[in-house]
């Protein structure tokens, strides 16, 4: 097994995860209704959790536990893509995320499913009715925002055409992507992109957005090589500020 | 600005002071209600769980499923009604069967499909009964006094056309696999006993 | 979380004269035999109106309850406590959605009881006006704002009101957790490093008199009126659920090592009452009526995410669909 291709992709599903629920979790109380803001939380602990488990994985590969590699990195440790690191803003942008980001997280689990990598295989298996929910939700809502009133199509347009770079960057190439398909442990993120562009072109075309043409986009990439936007460091800084407070102490 | 502790609120960018109070709107923004119902097991009946508001019954779904049935060991199956969908027949007390109080007889007309709920205790929930086939919502409580024997009073009974009612499909029961995993949101996993012990013996 | 101490509105002797006395006697009776009344029921009008009120005030505590843990969602230390407080506030908010459904079966709509609460119309807990300082404030919160908040909730869960019961007896499950989930933070905190121990000290400290605040003043000021108990709207007096607590969870504190800063506190071990310091009556009414360290501040949070969400909310409603009172 090529286990740092692996411990690669572990890294980088594991962050993404991490931040983009952390991101999410911002919303608790902040909702625009008090249902959605139930269920937003609720996707938010599933990947946070998600990503605790991965983090697991990556452990029992060697790597440190669970609560030091999250709470102890520093941004340019840290292998996520920018997408899931830039503020909150309202809830246009938020949304579209989740919907950019999570349509990814849907097929990228799907094709783990399948994975020679059997613990990944497995969590990829046992998550799939939480990765359904979540993209059931965003696009539902996408639909709903989508073709509603003039002030949400145009909230939501802006707010596509401000992610779509930085949700390209989800697939930025790694060093390792040929061995891993050649290992029958992920196909690839070229596969998964162009999966992902096809869902995406699906669900936009039932609204009255517009996607630009992708090849006129140039993908904001770095995050998956540890380079990242000003606003990962503040985030994971306000993230460990107690438990960097005695990160020995049982808390 | 308002400065707060939360660094959240800080985000949000607070004014010291508001200039105005809140813009009132000539029409509340309020969504419709719908019922959501259910399944914690396969065979057993659907309860009546609460309501969510919601624009439409998709989205009254995505919320349900959230708002009620969230946590607990298992779930298997959910649905909403729109409330407006709901028939609902006369209240009774002490003992009174409600049904005693439906006269006529059953049509026969079975061109309609209808689902019953019965409340069996004031103070709990609305339980699924079944289903009977008759022409309108009246007919359909004939229907149901003619089908469903009872041993104890019923106090309240719903009524849905079953057309009306969103269901979670079959091949969706997936969507709660992962409610055992989340044993953080369960007080069993929050055991300290040892550490009061352990911090007592070393205080004595 | 909410502890009581209701305002409920002052009463007219003449307030049932108008009634149906034959409807009256029959809702009564009713009452008398242990049914609950559900919402198409005849009920005197000055029952709906203290429900109502009793009921909002109890939602509006929620969701600006959910404030003062949401001050360390961010900041939570560890995977586990991240989790479980992104749960723990998001239980807040669901309570607040089930106890503003229960008032609406009573004919007050949701978003005007919103409405009531940003533009200081109706009132919530006085004791999420105070501000959380320090992870370990968090903690009190969970473990001993929930406990106090169980004591009025598992009472008022026997009351006569279904839809009210309904809602409390799933609040008062999620309660457990909150309850265990905090004293497990508290007791970490307590048994853990000198820093720890003194940030949880600090936290009981600031706390205590809030949360002597938070059960509403003592019975012998406050006025409620024996028909509500009749009723069964207003179920345990002020006084009892305070003792009640106490009885429960001070020696939970001491045996933790922790101090509670009222050197008078202590049981009575004749009448079995607690005595402790009487708490400043008027501090309490300075911040229930505007004046405490949050107040403003829980108000604008909340006045900011229905104005922010409003261009969402007008997105999604269908000109056609029309708003119907929940049935139960």
């Amino acid at each position: 097994m090529n286990t740092e291709g692996i411990k690669d992709l572990l890294y980088k599903m594991a962050d993404d995860q991490l931040i983009i629920g952390h991101r999410n979790s911002e919303w608790t109380g902040f909702g625009p209704l008090l249902e959605e803001d139930i269920a937003f939380s609720s996707m938010a602990q599933d990947k946070v959790g998600q990503s605790y488990q991965l983090y697991n994985i990556l452990n029992e590969l060697g790597e440190a536990d669970p609560d030091t590699i999250a709470f102890m990195r520093n941004a340019d440790q840290f292998h996520n893509c920018q997408l899931v690191e830039l503020p909150n803003g309202e809830y246009d942008f938020s949304l579209v995320r989740h919907f950019l980001f999570d349509t990814a997280e849907l097929l990228r689990f799907q094709m783990l499913s399948n994975s020679s990598f059997e613990p990944l295989a497995n969590l990829s298996r046992k998550i799939k009715g939480e990765t359904k929910y979540h993209s059931m939700h965003a696009n539902i809502w996408i639909k709903q925002l989508g073709s509603a009133t003039e002030e949400s199509i145009s909230r939501l347009q802006s707010a596509l055409e401000y992610a779509l770079p930085f949700a390209l960057g989800i697939f930025e190439p790694s060093s390792h992507e040929q061995d891993l398909i050649n290992e029958g442990i992920f196909e690839g993120e070229d596969a998964l992109k162009n999966k992902w562009i096809e869902v995406i072109t699906a669900v936009i075309n039932e609204t009255r957005l517009s996607l630009p043409d992708f090849k006129s986009i140039t993908p904001v990439y770095g995050g998956r090589m540890g380079k990242h936007t000003e606003h990962l460091q503040p985030l994971l800084e306000e993230m460990s500020e107690v438990f960097k407070v005695d990160p020995t102490s049982d808390w | 600005m308002l400065k707060s502790l939360d660094p959240r609120v800080n985000r949000l960018n607070l004014p010291e002071q508001f200039e105005a109070p809140m813009a009132s709107i000539e029409a509340l923004d309020q969504f419709e209600t719908y019922q959501a119902f259910v399944q914690l097991k396969e065979g057993k009946p659907f309860e009546h769980a609460g309501i969510v508001h919601a624009p439409n019954e998709e989205m009254a779904f995505l919320f349900a499923k959230e708002q009620y049935t969230r946590r607990g060991m298992i779930c298997n199956a959910l649905c909403v009604v729109k409330t407006e969908s709901i028939m609902v027949s006369e209240i009774t007390d002490n003992g009174q069967d409600v049904y005693d109080s439906f006269s006529g007889s059953f049509s026969e007309d079975d061109s309609a499909s209808f689902e019953i709920f019965h409340l069996l205790k004031r103070g709990k929930q609305h339980k699924y009964i079944g289903n009977v086939k008759a022409k309108d919502f009246e007919d359909a409580l004939l229907a149901s006094k003619q089908l469903y024997p009872r041993t104890k009073p019923v106090y309240n009974v719903w009524v849905v056309r079953s057309e009306d009612i969103l269901m979670s499909e079959p091949e969706d029961a997936d969507l709660w696999n992962t409610l055992k995993e989340k044993q953080y949101r369960e007080a069993i996993a929050y055991k300290a006993a040892d550490k009061i012990k352990a911090f007592k013996e070393e205080q004595a | 979380m909410y502890g009581g101490g209701n305002v409920f509105e002052t009463m007219k002797a003449t307030a049932l004269a108008d009634e149906d006395p034959v409807k009256l006697a029959e809702f009564e009776a009713r009452i008398d035999r242990g049914e609950k009344i559900e919402p198409t029921d005849w009920m005197p009008q000055l029952y709906r109106k203290q429900l109502i009120r009793m009921i909002e005030q109890h939602a509006h505590s929620e969701i600006i309850g959910a404030l003062p843990e949401g001050t360390w969602i961010t900041r939570a230390p560890g995977f586990k406590r991240k989790l479980a407080l992104m749960a723990k506030v998001q239980d807040e908010v669901g309570h607040g959605q089930l106890l503003y459904s229960a008032a609406e079966t009573l004919g007050k709509s949701r978003e005007q009881m919103i409405q009531d609460l940003i533009s200081g119309k109706s009132k919530y807990s006085n004791i999420f006006n105070y501000p959380a300082f320090t992870w370990a404030d968090s903690c009190f919160i969970s473990w001993l704002v929930d406990a106090g908040a169980i004591v009025n909730q598992v009472a008022n869960s026997k009351g006569s009101y279904g839809p009210y019961c309904r809602a409390l007896e799933r609040i008062c499950a999620e309660e457990s957790f909150h309850l265990k989930y905090g004293h497990h933070c508290v007791i970490h905190l307590a048994t853990g490093t000198k820093k720890q121990r003194e940030m949880m000290q600090a936290a009981v400290n600031r706390w205590w008199a809030p949360m002597m605040h938070f059960f509403g003043p003592s019975d012998k000021i406050s006025v409620h009126s024996e028909i509500l108990m009749r009723w069964k709207v207003k179920m345990a007096s002020n006084d009892e659920c305070r003792q009640q607590f106490l009885d429960m969870y001070v020696p939970k504190i001491w045996e933790l090592g922790l101090t509670i800063p009222d050197e008078k506190l202590k049981k009575n071990q004749e009448t079995g009452q607690w005595e402790f310091t009487e708490p400043d009556w008027e501090e309490f009414k300075r911040v229930i009526n505007g004046d405490g360290p949050c107040n403003k501040e829980r108000l604008a949070v909340r006045r900011i995410a229905e104005e922010r969400g409003r261009w969402v909310r007008q997105a999604l409603l269908a000109p056609k669909s029309k708003y119907v009172t929940p049935l139960a």
